[in-house]
């Protein structure tokens, strides 16, 4: 038994030697500023191709590409309120600009909506569901209705067509739309609630239903750049994100435009 | 004591040790056999059964859910016949978060158990088959009560990994507040709020609380079982 | 009753070729270490299945290769008094002398448990633990286990190592009235010649 100990104790040492070696013989990163690395831009999930592409086409002009991170709107806002060294911030709603606004974080003069959207009901690509009413035992995916914009534009409309009460408690809140959009690809949710454009990028779902566009506040992108950011590329980013050139991109994967 | 945590986050608190409690339980016999299996029994293919419950123990987590997924989601061989024959479906459902957090202790309950069964003096069972012991009773009168405080040490080292599983659970199961949603996920969840810090620290002292208290009654069960009571006199 | 075995038995690369008939009382199996004693014993007990032979006990065949015949231990009666004793851990005395006394059938119990703990000297020992108990203490609860399974023959694995000079003797003298008042065979091994002649009705060498 002591001969066992004595081995793993031994093997365990090796395998941290081997890593401290590594990390020390890894390049360092460099801080975002330095070559090779662009703007590091926090995007709503729901983004995800489009904002893609748009950084792709930034790139091709000779910039350094932007690093480009993207969640629910709410875990992106924590983490600018926690520190994160990001130059800018695309949120899916209002909210939680405001929510960074008015601590500060924004730098001023530089926000404006980019984008706009519509929530659409789903249901798996062969799936038979035709609307709400056939939820049944199953649950409704969306994004979390406390704090994710999808899931709160969701529950708005929901709530202002009056089946909010049925529903409330048999929803499979995910932590970003494209989690809901996923639990109705793989057919677990019989029924979700996703953008627009979340439904048009997946091929594995079938839309059932536009919800109103007055049941709920109007979907806004707004876009900023964060009072920490240092990067100097960061103004120009921003600019050529509301460009003829960005928007011809965002509105071919289904965004509408704020103007 | 009940006004530190609202009644919301002590359902969070239940729902782990239920979802817990129930994952070890189940998986029990399954471990011990697996245990006995390996300590035991020499048969082809033995070591790929090593591998593959030691699996869990090295994959990411969170590949480990996306193979729950795969068999036991909805459209899973499995998860498709249990929804066919007997309407259980797992996603979504504590007993999803149960079937990932067992998946997930199994290796560590089977290396314990397997140590207490190998340390029984094999001499001891051939003296109670002269005895006239059949091979099965052996078994019940002397290696299992022998292996007993490996059994303990096992399960209670599996509830303590039950407590904190959270890849894998939040993979396969999601985070259904109420269902699934167990202490690592409130926590998680919490951290994904602006202004969760408060909810996060008091979830997280108590996660601390509950598993050192697992980890050292384990302990214990492990030194009271080192007491060489296995051997042959 | 007789003792009427012979067999073949190749472990690791020694080759055990033994065959005895004997009607003693006590026969004695002689030879130095490493001679495949205990193998034989073991064969015996049906722990090994011999690659060759036959092993009958009086009228009971336990073993046949030419038939295919082999009887599992727990159907061979054979009460086995182990060298290292292998008296179990976590039962007290009582119940590890009970342990084969309540898995015999009722028709086989030929011997009770006052007359055993009167014959070894060991009814004060009766709720203490195994790890408790001294050398000389063990071998006799051992003994007793083996006689209380309701055993029709006895092997015993060299009853008096490790035992100083007066302990060994207390052994010898029981098992000296075991052979006389109880009407169970016995089948001794033991490499120590002295303590063989004097109990031995038959002495079986084996190289």
């Amino acid at each position: 038994m002591f001969a066992r100990l004595a081995d793993l104790l031994r093997a365990f040492a090796l395998i941290m030697l081997l890593s401290l070696v590594a990390a020390c013989g890894a390049p360092s990163q460099p801080e975002n500023a330095t070559a090779g690395k662009g703007p590091v831009v926090l995007a709503a999930a729901s983004l995800q191709e489009a904002l893609t592409e748009v950084a792709g086409a930034w790139a091709a002009q000779g910039h350094p590409a932007p690093v480009l991170s993207f969640a629910g709107s709410s875990a992106l806002a924590r983490q600018v309120e926690q520190g994160a060294p990001a130059d800018l911030f695309v949120s899916a709603d209002e909210e939680w600009m405001d929510v960074l606004d008015r601590q500060g974080l924004v730098r001023p003069g530089t926000r404006a909506d980019l984008l706009s959207n519509r929530i659409v009901l789903i249901a798996p690509a062969d799936g038979t569901a035709k609307s709400l009413a056939d939820l049944g035992d199953g649950r409704l995916a969306l994004a979390d209705p406390d704090a994710v914009p999808a899931g709160k534009y969701a529950k708005a409309a929901l709530e202002h067509l009056g089946q909010w009460a049925a529903v409330s408690g048999r929803i499979a809140p995910a932590e970003n739309v494209r989690a809901a959009l996923a639990l109705v690809e793989r057919g677990e949710a019989p029924l979700g609630i996703v953008y627009a454009t979340d439904a048009r990028a997946s091929g594995k779902v079938r839309l059932v239903e536009t919800l109103p566009e007055d049941s709920h506040p109007p979907i806004r992108y707004p876009v900023a750049i964060l009072s920490a950011s240092t990067h100097p590329d960061a103004a120009a980013l921003r600019a050529f994100l509301a460009s003829p050139e960005a928007m011809r991109i965002f509105a071919s994967h289904g965004f509408g435009t704020v103007e | 004591m009940t006004g530190w945590l609202t009644p919301d986050e002590w359902g969070v608190v239940a729902l782990s040790l239920r979802v817990s409690l129930a994952a070890v339980l189940f998986t029990l016999p399954l471990a011990y056999a697996l245990a006995w299996l390996l300590a035991r029994r020499r048969f082809p293919g033995r070591i790929l059964l090593d591998a593959l419950v030691h699996m869990p123990l090295v994959l990411p987590p969170v590949v480990t859910g996306w193979l729950l997924l795969l068999l036991f989601g909805r459209n899973g061989p499995v998860g498709g016949w249990l929804e066919a024959n007997f309407g259980v479906t797992l996603v979504f459902r504590w007993t999803g978060a149960a079937l990932a957090a067992a998946v997930m202790a199994l290796p560590l309950m089977v290396r314990a158990m397997r140590l207490s069964i190998e340390a029984v003096d094999r001499r001891l069972v051939s003296a109670a088959r002269t005895l006239g012991a059949s091979p099965w009773r052996a078994f019940l009168t002397i290696t299992l009560p022998l292996s007993a405080p490996g059994i303990a040490a096992g399960a209670m080292l599996g509830f303590a990994r039950s407590l904190g599983e959270f890849g894998a659970t939040i993979t396969f199961a999601s985070n259904i507040a109420g269902e699934t949603r167990t202490l690592p996920l409130a926590i998680y969840s919490g951290l994904q709020l602006p202004g969760g810090e408060a909810l996060v620290t008091r979830l997280s002292i108590i996660s601390v609380v509950l598993s050192v208290a697992a980890l050292v009654v384990s302990e214990w069960l492990v030194r009271r079982s080192a007491g060489a009571r296995a051997h042959v006199l | 009753m007789s003792f009427d075995v012979s067999l073949r038995h190749g472990i690791g690369e020694r080759q055990i070729d033994l065959a005895f008939i004997s009607t003693a009382r006590l026969t004695a199996l002689v030879g130095p270490s490493g001679a495949g004693k205990t193998t034989v014993l073991n064969c015996i007990a049906g722990l090994i299945r011999p690659d060759e032979g036959r092993i009958a006990v009086g009228d009971h065949v336990l073993f046949d290769s030419a038939t295919g015949l082999f009887l599992p231990p727990e159907r061979r009666r054979a009460g086995y008094v182990f060298q290292e004793g292998r008296l179990f851990p976590h039962l007290r005395v009582a119940a590890n002398l009970a342990y084969g006394e309540r898995l015999a059938p009722a028709e086989d119990r030929w011997i009770g448990q006052g007359e055993v703990t009167d014959l070894l000297g060991i009814g004060h020992l009766l709720h203490r633990m195994p790890a408790t108990l001294s050398g000389g203490e063990a071998r006799r609860v051992a003994i007793g286990r083996a006689l209380l399974s309701g055993a029709r023959f006895l092997l015993l694995d060299e009853p008096f190592a490790s035992l100083d000079a007066a302990r060994a003797e207390e052994i010898l003298q029981l098992v000296e009235r075991i052979r006389d008042e109880l009407a169970i065979p016995i089948l001794l091994v033991s490499h120590d010649r002295t303590e063989v002649d004097r109990l031995a009705g038959q002495v079986v060498p084996m190289a």
